[in-house]
């Protein structure tokens, strides 16, 4: 990957890449491979990208589409070994200053994988049509899902959901 | 007053140190160690899996009166276990601190290397087989009835052997000889197939990332 294409079509959407990759990760080691590998597979299916959607969009759909995959790869390999044989992996101390933002994302990791990328293309102050394009869903559904997340994080925040 | 979880969101992104993007380099580095660790795992599998067979034909020889050719065989097959314990052994001094590419080179040319070396070794290990197993079966037991029908209906006999069927056994003992190095390489391609394509595959991304 030369660094011209990172710097020029990656780098621009690294917060946003960052940010999804932090809301499907418990640890500082399994984030950044995640955003490596998210970084990989943009360089690799860049020829895939046909202009029909923004590069922004195609991104964030790359985005959520890679973690999602690691994501159920790490539950299946961990499904193979018995719960007694593996411990399970504890959520490592927040990495943002702002502790309500640590806490917000702690909440946002018990959300189910779909929901997480919503409410993250939501909190981007991404449209309703933008992120039912990513998604993948139709765009009526996504404001009474939005609102749905929203009641269930307040819930988690205020510690009456565990 | 408490925040919204929209301001919480917007105040918590101002400068974050959390925001930084880690650094892109050795992006294949756990792929790779992925890749041979697998690789490895098959192998040490597939020795004992010569060992417990090469075991279990050998205790079969015995019950049935073929104990001889059990031997050459069990023989054989220890000796080709005994050079693949020696080949991961090698495998495993492969520096796993060099970078991805280097690693997963070495790795490559490492199999290209014993493909080589077991199709040299199978050049003797395939028709020596075929023909112990032939004898030993021919003389077992079980095959008794067989042999004194043979006996009785063909004077084309030698040593108790019917000589074409021999001949014919002989000849497959050659052609495997002669492409030993072939079938070995469509055996290493059946097994580990799936391994190997992906080793190519990451060889031809990273050539491609370094351009």
């Amino acid at each position: 990957m030369s660094s011209d294409f990172y710097s020029s079509s990656i780098l621009p959407y690294a917060a946003i890449i960052i940010k999804i990759c932090r809301a499907y990760t418990n640890t500082q080691e399994d984030f950044e491979d995640y955003y490596q590998e998210v970084c990989l597979q943009i360089w690799k299916s860049r020829n895939n990208f046909r202009g029909q959607s923004e590069w922004s969009t195609w991104v964030y759909r790359l985005t959520l589409n890679v973690s999602l995959t690691l994501l159920k790869k790490q539950k299946k390999s961990h499904s193979q070994i018995s719960d007694e044989m593996l411990p399970e992996i504890p959520e490592e101390p927040g990495v943002f200053e702002d502790e309500s933002l640590n806490q917000l994302y702690s909440a946002i990791r018990k959300l189910s994988e779909v929901d997480r990328g919503v409410i993250l293309l939501y909190l981007e102050e991404k449209s309703y049509q933008k992120i039912a394009e990513i998604i993948g869903t139709n765009p009526n559904n996504i404001g009474v899902r939005i609102k749905r997340i929203k009641e269930r994080l307040k819930k988690l925040l205020d510690g009456k959901v565990y | 007053m408490e925040k919204s979880i929209e301001s919480i969101w917007k105040d918590g992104f101002q400068n974050d140190k959390g925001m930084s993007a880690p650094k892109v380099n050795d992006i294949y580095n756990k792929k790779s160690i992925h890749i041979i660790e697998k690789f490895e795992k098959m192998f040490t599998v597939n020795i004992w899996g010569i060992v417990i067979v090469s075991s279990l034909l050998f205790i079969t020889s015995y019950f049935t009166g073929a104990l001889f050719a059990g031997s050459i065989v069990l023989t054989m097959m220890l000796y080709v276990a005994y050079t693949a314990y020696h080949e991961l052994a090698s495998l495993k001094k492969i520096d796993k601190s060099q970078n991805s590419y280097t690693f997963l080179r070495s790795f490559k040319d490492w199999i290209n290397r014993s493909v080589d070396r077991y199709g040299k070794m199978y050049r003797i290990v395939y028709p020596v087989l075929i023909l112990s197993f032939y004898i030993g079966i021919w003389f077992s037991n079980t095959f008794t009835d067989v042999r004194e029908i043979v006996a009785a209906n063909s004077d084309a006999l030698f040593f108790g052997l019917h000589i074409y069927t021999t001949i014919f056994v002989i000849i497959i003992a050659i052609i495997m000889s002669v492409f030993s190095k072939s079938i070995h390489r469509g055996d290493v391609k059946t097994i580990y197939g799936r391994i190997l394509k992906k080793l190519d595959m990451a060889l031809a991304e990273m050539e491609e990332l370094s351009h």
